[in-house]
């Protein structure tokens, strides 16, 4: 009988075994996926983000590129530059300066040109004071060069001007 | 019919007999066999034991090794994606400002190659300009620095066709502005391809493909 019970008791541990021999190999897959799949998620996430913000910032820099390269060419007063910006950033207004003739646009901090006119004309009907004969545009800071613009733009702060 | 009956009979008892034979065999052999497996049961449970324990090393390094493997192979990958769109912008930086340059500088084809090479051999402006849309853009320094390190600068020229009159410029994963002189006079600069330049279209991580144990 008790021959009987302990032969009983190690059939039973030895299909124990051989169960636990398969689910073995389930058990490490198992990790080995939860692992795999943490790791990948993580850097599709965190790079997708990247080549995301990246496009993003494309899509502003270029606009405002865009500007600096068009009035380049077309551009002689500061009617016609608030246009020019008007055409890429409809929801964005340049920053006119009477006393330094320029005319900043900031797209966003990090997207800014600044146009440098010549003179100051006054529309004799109504008044109204604009710039005119643009000399250059600066892109000091399109370029990461922040110490070039800020020496640029040092003398005297920038004033609200009429416009348009 | 007398025959039949004890034809039957004989069989009766015969399968009496052999009933009862059996019978005792098995009370015998109940016993035998229970050693007997009894000692089976202990062989192969040692045996599975020690086929566990290799197996069970077997698996780790196999479940670790693969996993590795298959991590490594993605995200290698997927950080070329942004190796390429790290280049790409260089590229498409280089352009901008040579076409901005071009626009208000000088206008003759000397000038052109002047830039050109005044902009490709400044290492330094060119890192800060890529620099500088990352940081604008939210990426942070150390991010910034993880993909320079894979890509560096986009290598060669971006000089792409160099004959008297047109010049191509490569501004990134396909885009070229364009520069055309007559008598060595700049007359047109097309780089509305770097106006609409968009990278979300050819560039794209993808998701990572299931795990496999092979």
């Amino acid at each position: 009988m008790n021959l009987k019970n302990i032969s009983i008791a190690l059939t039973v541990l030895v299909f124990g075994v051989i169960a636990m021999l398969f689910m073995q190999k389930g058990n490490y897959v198992n990790q080995a996926r939860e692992h795999y799949e943490a790791t990948t998620n993580k850097s599709f996430k965190g790079n997708s983000m990247v080549l995301d913000l990246v496009n993003n910032g494309i899509e502003m820099n270029k606009s405002t590129w865009a500007i600096a390269c068009g009035a380049l060419q077309t551009v002689r007063t500061s009617q016609d530059m608030a246009r020019l910006e008007a055409k890429f950033f409809p929801a964005t207004k340049g920053n006119m300066s009477l006393s330094n003739k320029t005319r900043r646009f900031e797209a966003s901090s990090a997207n800014v040109i600044v146009a440098n006119f010549a003179k100051v004309e006054e529309d004799k009907k109504t008044g109204v004071k604009s710039l005119a004969d643009l000399q250059s545009v600066d892109v000091s800071i399109l370029l990461g060069n922040y110490a070039a613009a800020a020496a640029a733009s040092d003398d005297g702060a920038d004033e609200e001007g009429a416009e348009e | 019919m007398n025959f039949t009956l004890n034809f039957l009979d004989f069989f009766k008892l015969k399968f009496r007999l052999f009933s009862k034979r059996l019978f005792l065999k098995g009370i015998f052999m109940d016993k035998k066999k229970m050693k007997i497996l009894v000692v089976v049961d202990v062989v192969i449970l040692v045996a599975l034991i020690i086929i566990l324990m290799t197996l069970k090393g077997g698996y780790e390094e196999q479940a670790k090794r693969t996993a590795n493997e298959q991590e490594s192979a993605y995200l290698e990958k997927n950080t070329q994606v942004l190796v390429e769109q790290w280049r790409s912008v260089d590229q498409y930086s280089m352009a901008w400002k040579l076409v901005y340059t071009v626009l208000s500088g000088a206008k003759s084809e000397a000038a052109f190659k002047s830039a050109l090479a005044t902009i490709e051999s400044d290492k330094d402006a060119r890192f800060k300009q890529i620099s500088h849309l990352y940081t604008g853009a939210g990426i942070n320094d150390a991010v910034q620095n993880g993909i320079y390190q894979k890509a560096g600068l986009a290598e060669g020229t971006i000089l792409l066709k160099n004959e008297k009159g047109t010049k191509e410029v490569a501004c990134g994963k396909n885009c070229v502005v364009k520069f055309s002189y007559a008598k060595g006079k700049l007359k047109n600069v097309d780089y509305s391809a770097l106006v609409q330049y968009n990278l979300a279209n050819s560039l794209k991580i993808e998701k990572p493909a299931e795990y496999h144990f092979e």
